[in-house]
């Protein structure tokens, strides 16, 4: 059997989403030691994030090519806005974040990056680059989900709440139509344009990587801060590690 | 107060930040590592390129009395990508094959996401922002460096009185396109205003640091 498109990327993007998985921030939510603030972070910051990824849905829904896909993004619309963000907002509560903060939450560097990289692509790239754009970070959070709930779950019900949210069966399904949404868009195209998509999945990785830097070691717009991003530790792991 | 005036004022400990900034200084004085300033062309000549596709974005936005100013950008913005390449092969710097710093590319999904989503005032004043930004900069550069520096033509490029009336220009349409403005959108437009000068300060550190993308690399 021909290897699927999505598993050219995964290799693509292997160290990185390796990486992912062994961050100080990840590590913490798996085993239930990550700072309280440390998570609080991820809260705010992801939550306007999914304004903007919802937007790139709408996006996608007004360049599908068939009814199945404008049907499928018009859903994630509406279960990103109404669904996931509804989550957040409960963990939000959950952690002492009133609900009426979040949506003035000011986006940090990373996250204004990684957004507007989505927002950009989505509007001046077709529907193979938008959906690889997109892909990183619906399958990725799924991945990560799926990892993590291998191992016992931490003590913090918060945290054991995260990972199985992100582990469970819905989140999946949308991951694995994404994924063979990105396969059907790949085939047929020439090898340029698979380039292109294969580096838009990349790019997005190494977004989401850096958003859980971001997190861990906070970040700012402020009047302090002039460089951008402030405070992203390098990290260039060797491919044999 | 004219929104410009008021922004330049409301920025200034940002803007004067950016002035003083080591790559302006070591350009002016000739101590600027080769490497350094060859880190930048490359960088920069992405970001030209980048900023192509910016203006056009803005011409569906704007208003028919815009079109031929705009599209008069484009042509200025080609003429300088040459500019880059005149120098880069006069002093033996290749152009192509570097990607852009995690900094570079950020700015260029800043300028394009706000060219798609945002007002025509709004993506206007990123645009007004960037090209005061560069004049201003390069000016500081022209009072000292020498003449006969191969960096020099940039230093013409940007500091002349060409580029300064093109920024008198985008000014005067900015200042009024503000006064057409709501309140609503006249913050949108105050606060990408300052977003473009952190960017403009973070592209210079970036070309003083070379860094190119922190992190994990695929």
């Amino acid at each position: 059997m021909a290897r699927a498109f999505t598993d050219e990327l995964f290799e693509a993007g292997r160290p990185i989403w390796e990486a992912q998985l062994v961050h100080p921030f990840v590590r913490g939510i798996a085993d239930g030691s990550l700072p309280e603030e440390l998570f609080k972070n991820w809260v705010r910051q992801d939550y306007v994030y999914l304004i903007e990824f919802a937007r790139v849905f709408a996006w996608a829904a007004a360049k599908a090519d068939r009814l199945e896909t404008m049907s499928w993004h018009a859903k994630a619309l509406d279960l990103t806005l109404s669904g996931e963000m509804a989550l957040h907002r409960q963990y939000a509560a959950r952690f002492g974040i009133a609900a009426g903060e979040l949506e003035k939450v000011p986006m940090w560097p990373t996250t204004r990056a990684y957004t507007d990289f989505l927002v950009r692509t989505a509007a001046d790239g077709d529907l193979a680059d938008l959906t690889a754009a997109l892909l990183p970070c619906a399958w990725g959070y799924v991945h990560i989900g799926q990892r993590l709930a291998e191992a016992r779950p931490p003590k913090d019900q918060r945290y054991a709440d995260w990972i199985a949210q992100y582990a469970s069966a819905e989140f999946a399904a949308a991951a694995e139509w994404l994924k063979a949404e990105t396969n059907r868009l790949a085939q047929g195209v020439t090898a340029e344009k698979r380039a292109r998509m294969r580096d838009l999945f990349v790019l997005s990785s190494r977004y989401e990587w850096h958003f859980w830097q971001m997190c861990w070691v906070g970040e700012e717009f402020g009047p302090r801060s002039g460089a951008f991003p402030p405070a992203a530790a390098p990290v260039r792991p060797s491919p044999r590690d | 107060m004219d929104f410009c005036e008021e922004q330049l004022a409301r920025v200034r400990p940002l803007w004067e930040r950016m002035l003083a900034h080591r790559f302006l200084r070591e350009t002016r004085d000739g101590t600027v590592a080769r490497e350094t300033f060859a880190n930048w062309m490359r960088q920069d000549y992405l970001f030209v390129e980048a900023a192509i596709p910016f203006l056009a974005a803005l011409i569906p936005k704007a208003p028919a009395e815009d079109w031929e100013s705009l599209s008069g950008v484009i042509g200025a913005l080609q003429k300088e990508l040459k500019l880059f390449e005149e120098r880069a092969a006069a002093v033996g710097v290749t152009l192509r094959g570097t990607p852009p710093s995690f900094v570079n590319h950020a700015y260029i999904q800043f300028l394009l996401a706000t060219a798609y989503r945002a007002s025509y005032a709004e993506a206007y004043t990123v645009l007004y922002a960037a090209e005061k930004a560069y004049h201003d900069s390069w000016r500081v550069v022209e009072k000292g460096i020498d003449r006969g520096s191969p960096w020099y033509p940039f230093v013409e490029n940007w500091a002349g009185e060409a580029f300064a009336q093109y920024v008198a220009f985008l000014e005067q349409r900015l200042d009024a396109l503000a006064a057409s403005a709501g309140a609503g959108e006249r913050a949108r437009m105050a606060e990408l205003f300052e977003l473009t000068t952190r960017y403009e300060i973070a592209f210079w550190e970036m070309a003083a640091s070379g860094e190119g993308w922190p992190g994990v690399e695929a």
